[in-house]
């Protein structure tokens, strides 16, 4: 514990704080209701530091068993990040339930294709395999979420602002892992010794941050989910979406036929 | 400098990026047409393609160039590529009308077949790369005058398709205004 650099304790108490704040928000404004996953994920951020306080507090950080636990915990958590934001675009999207089904392929195939890429681009890194698992799984997951929130911008579906923040915080966060990890394997390990310090000081940074804009978000009122209650009905859509990609199809022919026209020589 | 590194780092920045131009760009909802504005301004255009076409004609502008003062030719000409790109421009206000008609239905179905809407996006793709390109060239006097003068052509083949293509239209756009309304006025989440 002692080895710890003051101000990456720092960060980890401000950071300890700021979830007990959020977790206090999320229990005494009644949003836990809405959001089990999601409060349950900072418990389980909770939890986590109080128990690495302590193994850290008692055996040497360098130790083999120290690394297996942190890195098992930190599991754990990534898993309840994942339920956590499937729990947020579930809320957002409960009204669109077509959109909603296209949004679970959508991450299904996401996932599938990131995951091949990282396996692709993580063979022969052996030595690093933790921290190569840890960034593939921040790569699938901002990618999943980004692909998720492309098509929330495709179709116009309104976001509650608190939603929107969440989304992107956890998106944030895994884009500047993603950063850290790539820069802590490739760089900094090379140059310096503090190496894991800075790398610690950097993702903190941006946890702390991300918290912080959590739980301003979390101050206002969470928005009552909304029934489908315009839905067409069930033939509507297969009646109607043809017609509209024949017709726009149909323009798009027209506009390809103007550009067949205006090669030189035609 | 270190392939993995830069390949890493690169992904990472783009992702940023992209994040970034989904939480700030906001939706531009009145340049996509409402649906429960007016037909008749929506088609607006189409109902001037008679003058167009008479605007366009390749006998106007051969009389012109033959009979027509020095330079009454070319002015025409320079007519002619204003009234070319007025008429792509409503060709995109009709795309994204009915893309923004596609979308509200899709929303408000309760099942959506992935191949339909990945159509969609490729149309979507396909006519904005396409249409940036041919207003590039036209903007930029780089399209060439036969082009501008077979446009007539184009225009008549489309006058009959587009009339018939709004007519079939006209109940989809009935249904999708009626049931516009409480879908855009819904509670956020």
């Amino acid at each position: 514990m002692e080895s710890l650099h003051a101000f990456v304790k720092s960060l980890w108490a401000a950071s300890f704080v700021l979830q007990v704040v959020i977790l206090c928000l999320l229990v005494f404004r009644g949003h836990f209701r809405s959001l089990p996953f999601f409060t349950s994920y900072i418990a389980l951020n909770l939890c986590q530091a109080v128990l690495l306080y302590a193994i850290y507090k008692r055996y040497d950080q360098q130790s083999d068993f120290v690394h297996t636990f942190a890195w098992q915990a930190e599991a754990i958590t990534l898993i309840a990040k994942a339920f956590a934001t499937i729990e947020v675009l579930r809320r957002v999207l409960i009204a669109y339930r077509g959109i909603w089904g296209l949004a679970w392929r959508l991450v299904t195939f996401t996932c599938m294709a990131t995951l091949l890429g990282v396996v692709i681009a993580a063979r022969g890194q052996g030595d690093w395999a933790t921290m190569e698992a840890d960034r593939g799984y921040h790569l699938i997951f901002a990618t999943a979420v980004l692909a998720c929130l492309a098509l929330i911008r495709y179709y116009r579906i309104p976001v509650a602002p608190t939603y929107q923040i969440m989304l992107a915080g956890f998106c944030f966060y895994s884009c500047m892992k993603i950063l850290a990890n790539t820069a802590l394997q490739e760089f900094l390990y090379q140059r310096f010794t503090t190496s894991g310090e800075i790398w610690q000081t950097f993702s903190m940074s941006v946890y702390v941050v991300v918290l912080v804009v959590w739980a301003v978000a979390l101050l206002r009122p969470l928005p009552a989910p909304a029934p489908q209650d315009a839905a067409l009905p069930p033939f509507g859509y297969p009646q109607t979406a043809p017609e509209l990609h024949y017709q726009l199809q149909a323009i798009n022919k027209q506009l390809m036929n103007f550009w067949k026209m205006e090669e030189p020589g035609s | 400098m270190n392939y993995y590194l830069l390949f890493f780092a690169g992904i990472g920045v783009a992702l940023l990026a992209v994040l970034a131009w989904l939480s700030f760009s906001g939706i531009h909802r009145a340049a996509r047409g409402d649906l429960g504005s007016r037909p008749e301004r929506e088609y607006r255009h189409i109902s001037y393609l008679p003058q167009i076409k008479q605007s366009l004609g390749q006998a106007d502008y051969e009389y012109l160039l033959a009979r027509g003062p020095a330079g009454l030719a070319k002015r025409v000409q320079k007519e002619r590529r204003r009234i070319a790109l007025h008429y792509l421009t409503a060709l995109r206000t009709e795309f994204e009308r009915l893309q923004h008609m596609a979308r509200v239905v899709t929303s408000m179905s309760p099942e959506v077949a992935v191949a339909q809407e990945l159509q969609g996006l490729r149309l979507n793709v396909e006519f904005s790369i396409r249409y940036r390109i041919i207003y590039l060239r036209l903007v930029s006097d780089i399209a060439p005058v036969s082009a501008i003068n077979n446009l007539s052509n184009l225009i008549s083949s489309l006058t009959v398709r587009m009339e018939t293509a709004i007519s079939s239209l006209g109940e989809s756009a009935a249904l999708a205004a009626e049931l516009g309304s409480p879908h855009n006025g819904m509670n956020p989440g």
